[in-house]
């Protein structure tokens, strides 16, 4: 397993953001992560990988207790997460660079992979631009590169996709499909189930805190469509919205 | 968010609570400008009247932010007529305890003129009106211009820029001041009343008195003068609304380019020292590039300069301001990183996923401070003590600032782990400040403070007892300070690390 999550619980205030959730994510695997907004996808994937401390539970990352064991557990791990910045004073380049002096790594092998990534994501002409001055796409793209300059076994990317233009996406989803024929992990989430169902081998349904189902993609969407199972597990499907006046005027 | 909500009541109450105290005062203040000669309550007034606007035009944009409540942009989308809309807003922003307090000194004012009849009492009302209205349009209109003039990421950090100049220059306007002496400030006071009597400042505030001298044009001149006033500063703030509505400020600025200058050319393994630098360099880009650091730098240099300064006008006789100028800034600077981490925003994830030692990560920080806060310490040590003329001391004044530097520098690594509380996100105008923040605010400065001041007392002791008993005990100061000092720093750098090793997603969470 390249990532296992035993009762994790995260309670903010009086809401139980994630209610004592269990998750195996066989290694090799490209795994799809989908569910309704506020279901607790961001709140997993961060105690998943060390950025939100688990009320209760734990996480493996290859057999490593990533709460007990951060030092050896973390360079296992490439993380993008959702919502959160990066130092943007520095440029694209700076930024890829301040990743891999953070993880030690050493400094030909940073300046060589920097560049590789650049190019890999079309990054080149703003490699010297301020980050602060990137549009979104661009942002989420040179966050992807710093959660890869490491050559980490797991890739966690929450909303790797979001905002991200067509062409881009395309690059990143073949960089991931090679990494995942290489022998890499990789797990992200999404709002968009069609990129999911196309992109991923293995998916979970959360809803609530909870997994509502999982296992590889046939077993989840067993025959139908997966939007469909997804509005099934989560009994959220009605024909009616209530909005009988909403027609021009 | 209830915890938000109930530090705003805590301070709005506390703020009625000021201008409620304030009132006897204020009326006593009257009553007694109400038995002077004219001369005396024209310039008094003009001069009142002259701070009151000043302060509506200044603070707003100072605390751009805490008045979010009404700006126009709120109401960009809901297709109001921007000459309905201005008025309206405006009378909203009077519906404030600074602006119902502003208004009942306005009109409290007509009670000094009740005794030169009628005529003069009703100039007076229109006066005060026309003042109370000024006030108040000055400050939708600096609010506004502020928003427009902060939007680009450029323009803010050329006003966190022109923050730390305006700091800078608050020191000669002060040296003059206080080389003119109180007799000749005061003596050119008439001179400046008439000037600001044709001005928004002093219209309203003059146009009573020559009324009540009888020079019937000039007072009607004045006040027709101060309405022209109201009336422009309508007019301008309607413009305002309607540029807000339909155009409003972007927040894109044009882009900036430079090459890696954190890899370099070198190769081989990235060692500690490498990390460590690697830290210490970005926190000197934020330093130089981000307003937040520059506002905050300002902000917590101006008060050791005005102490100093105010030390050396009053001129204490043991110590001089020249002689604490170094140890004043350098307590300032080492103890102004106490909420460090939670300048880095969200963006201190990067430092949790690789799982950077929290030794590197502090010691990247202190590096960064260092390496331009002890050549400033020093320099102003050298340049104190010089102005002073006091050369005996520089040992002694070098001493109390290399300790107060490390002993607050050493805090701060701890606090900023243990106590961090919001700061403007990167971005943010420099001078906004969560309100919801004032509780933990408060809490970390005082620990802090506190925790500061009672590690450096050792240090401060002999700093004291070589300037007014015994200057042999120089080097005993130099001693403390550096050895004292240094410890507290290298102490607090490995135990800020340890916690932060233990507790970094933690933190993470509340820097959100």
């Amino acid at each position: 397993m390249a990532l296992r999550l035993r009762g994790l619980v995260k309670r903010f205030g009086e809401t139980l953001a994630v209610d004592s959730l269990d998750l195996d994510i066989p290694a090799g695997s490209m795994f799809g992560v989908v569910g309704p907004n506020g279901a607790g996808k961001t709140t997993t994937l961060s105690m998943a990988t060390g950025l939100l401390a688990p009320d209760a539970g734990e996480v493996h990352v290859h057999g490593v207790d990533l709460w007990r064991e951060p030092a050896r557990a973390k360079p296992l791990l490439g993380v993008l997460p959702d919502g959160l910045r990066v130092f943007d004073r520095l440029t694209g380049a700076e930024l890829i660079s301040y990743a891999g002096l953070l993880r030690g790594m050493p400094r030909d092998v940073i300046a060589e992979r920097r560049d590789d990534l650049l190019t890999a994501l079309d990054l080149h002409g703003a490699e010297r631009t301020l980050v602060a001055d990137f549009s979104a796409g661009m942002s989420k793209k040179i966050t992807l590169a710093c959660a890869l300059v490491h050559a980490p076994r797991l890739l966690v990317l929450d909303e790797p996709f979001e905002a991200v233009d067509p062409v881009s996406a395309g690059v990143i989803r073949r960089i991931l499909a090679e990494f995942v024929e290489q022998g890499g992990t990789v797990v992200l989430s999404s709002h968009v189930m069609a990129l999911v169902e196309r992109m991923c081998d293995h998916v979970a349904v959360i809803g609530a805190g909870r997994v509502l189902a999982t296992g590889s993609l046939d077993e989840v969407r067993a025959g139908a469509e997966l939007e469909e199972r997804f509005f099934d597990l989560l009994g959220a499907r009605g024909p009616h919205t209530g909005l009988a006046w909403l027609r021009p005027s | 968010m209830l915890a938000r909500e109930i530090w705003r009541v805590i301070l709005l109450a506390l703020g009625a609570a000021w201008a409620l105290a304030m009132l006897p005062a204020v009326l006593g203040g009257t009553h007694w400008l109400a038995g002077q000669e004219v001369s005396v309550q024209s310039s008094s007034l003009v001069l009142v009247g002259t701070v009151l606007l000043v302060g509506w035009f200044v603070l707003p944009v100072l605390m751009f932010g805490a008045d979010e409540t009404v700006t126009p942009r709120k109401f960009a989308t809901l297709g109001l007529d921007p000459r309905r809309l201005a008025p309206a807003l405006a009378v909203a922003a009077s519906m404030s305890i600074p602006a119902l307090f502003t208004g009942f000194v306005c009109l409290a004012t007509v009670l000094v003129w009740r005794g030169y009849g009628l005529a003069t009492t009703a100039v007076a009302l229109a006066s005060a009106l026309a003042a109370f209205a000024t006030c108040v349009l000055a400050a939708r209109v600096s609010t506004a211009l502020a928003t427009r003039l902060l939007s680009s990421r450029r323009s803010r950090e050329l006003a966190g820029v022109a923050a730390v100049v305006a700091v800078i220059a608050v020191v000669p306007v002060l040296v003059g001041l206080g080389s003119l002496g109180l007799e000749g400030t005061l003596e050119r006071i008439p001179g400046v009343v008439t000037v600001l009597g044709y001005t928004p400042f002093g219209a309203a505030w003059s146009a009573p008195a020559a009324a009540a001298q009888g020079v019937w044009t000039a007072a009607a001149g004045q006040l027709l003068l101060a309405w022209g006033f109201v009336g422009l500063g309508l007019l301008v703030w309607t413009w305002q609304v309607d540029r807000l509505l339909v155009d409003p400020p972007s927040t894109v600025g044009a882009s900036r380019r430079r090459a890696d200058a954190f890899l370099g050319a070198g190769a081989g393994p990235t060692t500690t020292f490498h990390a460590t630098l690697a830290v210490a360099r970005r926190c000197l880009r934020y330093w130089l590039g981000d307003p937040r650091y520059l506002s905050s730098l300002a902000s917590t240099l101006l008060m050791p300069l005005l102490i100093a300064l105010l030390l050396s006008v009053v001129g204490l006789e043991a110590v001089s301001g020249g002689v604490l100028l170094a140890p004043l800034v350098a307590s300032a600077v080492g103890w102004g990183r106490h909420n460090d981490t939670a300048f880095d925003g969200t963006a201190f994830w990067m430092h949790v996923s690789a799982g950077l030692p929290g030794l590197v990560d502090r010691a990247g920080r202190v590096v960064a401070l260092a390496a331009w806060a002890l050549p400033l310490v020093v320099g102003l040590a050298v340049g104190g003590t010089w102005l002073a003329e006091r050369w005996d001391l520089l040992g002694a004044s070098l001493g109390l600032a290399f300790g107060l530097f490390g002993t607050g520098l050493g805090v701060a690594m701890v606090s900023s782990v243990l106590l961090p509380y919001p700061a403007p996100r990167a971005g943010e105008s420099p001078f906004s400040t969560e309100t919801g923040a004032v509780g933990a605010s408060l809490v970390a400065q005082l620990l802090s403070t506190a925790v500061t001041g009672v590690l450096a007392a050792p240090v401060t002791v002999l700093f004291w007892l070589t300037v007014t008993r015994n200057p042999g005990l120089t080097g005993a100061t130099v001693a403390a300070g550096v050895l004292g000092g240094g410890a507290v720093l290298v102490l607090g750098t490995v135990l800020g690390g340890r916690f932060l090793d233990a507790r970094g997603a933690q933190l993470l969470a509340r820097l959100h």
